[in-house]
């Protein structure tokens, strides 16, 4: 009788684990800056680690309004001239993941490489 | 810079444009009046400028993810009122309008909110870079031309549905309507996740092969359909849910509502 009452509570504990581990993941998840600079990306390359969630800080330095944008990433967010905004990506598979300004769209151009290897 | 202007501008414009090119078309068969348009284009234009000129302060709210909030909350205030719109337009009798205000009601709140929030964009852009003297003629030519080519196409909608009878210009409404209303479902799904309000998750699959995003065909899916090339479950499922609950609206306008001796 007490192993079958047992059971259950062993099984709440280890699933109260589980979920205040996944919380304090959740909690902190890494991040990465970019600047936008004379409508340009800087860097126009960033690397993340691969199935982790990020969060992306875009600066914008110029005084023009920019539009970040990925058809890949599915994100998309006005930043107004000398402000700054956060975007959460992920978790995603490796591979390489192109973004661009929407405003300037000729020269605002980057990309998000995920990489498997601990990326930092 | 003339010609990213034209495609920013036409981008914004298109997906509003083809709901108001409906929902006017509608009017011409279900008597609507003509106020609404009156009233939504005064609140989505004042609505987009306000919305323009605050949105440094938006976007700092709730850690950062303001302007994802509000826009989430507008796409599902289009959705609902679209609702509301299909159950009125699906009702059997020819005088809908005259006995109800709710329908005029839901439509200029669907063109309101859509406008307002794309129309921010819209703003945004030509504001800020009127200010950059080499860009303010190409942005003020191209802007023009992106929502001229918009509109257009807005028209065009309109035209092919009035020139359908009325019965089934009612009905291809309702299924527009749903591709619509779906479309505002999976953006705001979409912007909940990107600010990580919901879970995000891996993609479905993948048809960016078949069909980019980033194409014209593309394009013009992602406004008229909210065509995705990689959508997660979660935003799939949202899609299907904001469908089926457009024709559960149509079917329940369509069975609450019978005529009195006219043909079913």
């Amino acid at each position: 009788m007490m192993d079958r009452k047992r059971t259950p509570r062993i099984l709440a504990a280890v699933c109260a684990m589980w979920a205040i581990a996944g919380t304090t993941v959740q909690a902190a998840p890494p991040e990465f800056e970019i600047e936008i600079r004379n409508h340009l990306f800087e860097p126009d390359e960033l690397t993340i680690p691969a199935n982790t969630k990020v969060k992306l800080i875009v600066i914008n330095r110029d005084p023009t309004p920019e539009e970040f944008e990925s058809f890949e990433l599915n994100r998309e967010k006005v930043i107004m001239g000398g402000s700054k905004a956060i975007i959460f990506i992920g978790p995603l598979p490796p591979g390489e993941y192109p973004f661009f300004g929407e405003f300037n769209p000729d020269t605002a151009l980057g990309k998000i490489i995920v990489s498997d290897a601990d990326a930092r | 810079m003339l010609v990213n202007s034209v495609i920013i501008v036409l981008r914004e414009v298109l997906e509003a444009a083809l709901m108001i090119g409906i929902l006017l078309a509608v009017a011409r068969h279900v008597p609507t009046g003509r106020r609404w348009l009156l009233v939504a284009t005064v609140l989505a234009l004042g609505g987009a400028a306000a919305y323009a000129r605050n949105l440094a302060t938006v976007s700092a709210t709730f850690g950062g993810v303001g302007q994802e909030l509000l826009n989430a909350a507008l796409h599902l205030g289009v959705f609902a009122a679209l609702v509301v719109v299909v159950f009125h337009i699906a009702r059997r009798h020819g005088d809908v309008g005259e006995r109800s205000r709710v329908l005029p009601a839901a439509m200029a709140v669907a063109v309101a909110l859509a406008v307002a929030q794309e129309g921010s964009e819209v703003f945004i852009y030509v504001s800020g870079f009127l200010q950059v003297e080499e860009f303010a003629s190409g942005v003020t030519l191209g802007s023009i031309a992106g929502a001229g080519i918009g509109f257009s196409v807005g028209v065009l909608f309109y035209y092919a549905l009035v020139s359908q009878p009325e019965g089934r210009a009612r009905w291809i409404a309702v299924i527009l309507l749903a591709f619509a209303a779906a479309n505002m479902c999976i953006q705001a799904t979409n912007l909940l996740i990107q600010a990580d309000w919901l879970p995000s998750a891996a993609a479905l699959w993948d048809s960016s092969t078949l069909l980019a995003e980033d194409t014209l065909l593309g394009q013009l899916l992602y406004a008229l359909v909210g065509y995705e090339a990689t959508p997660s479950a979660l935003e799939a499922g949202m899609y299907g849910t904001g469908f089926a609950l457009i024709l559960l609206a149509a079917v329940a306008g369509w069975q609450l509502f019978p005529v009195d001796g006219a043909e079913a």
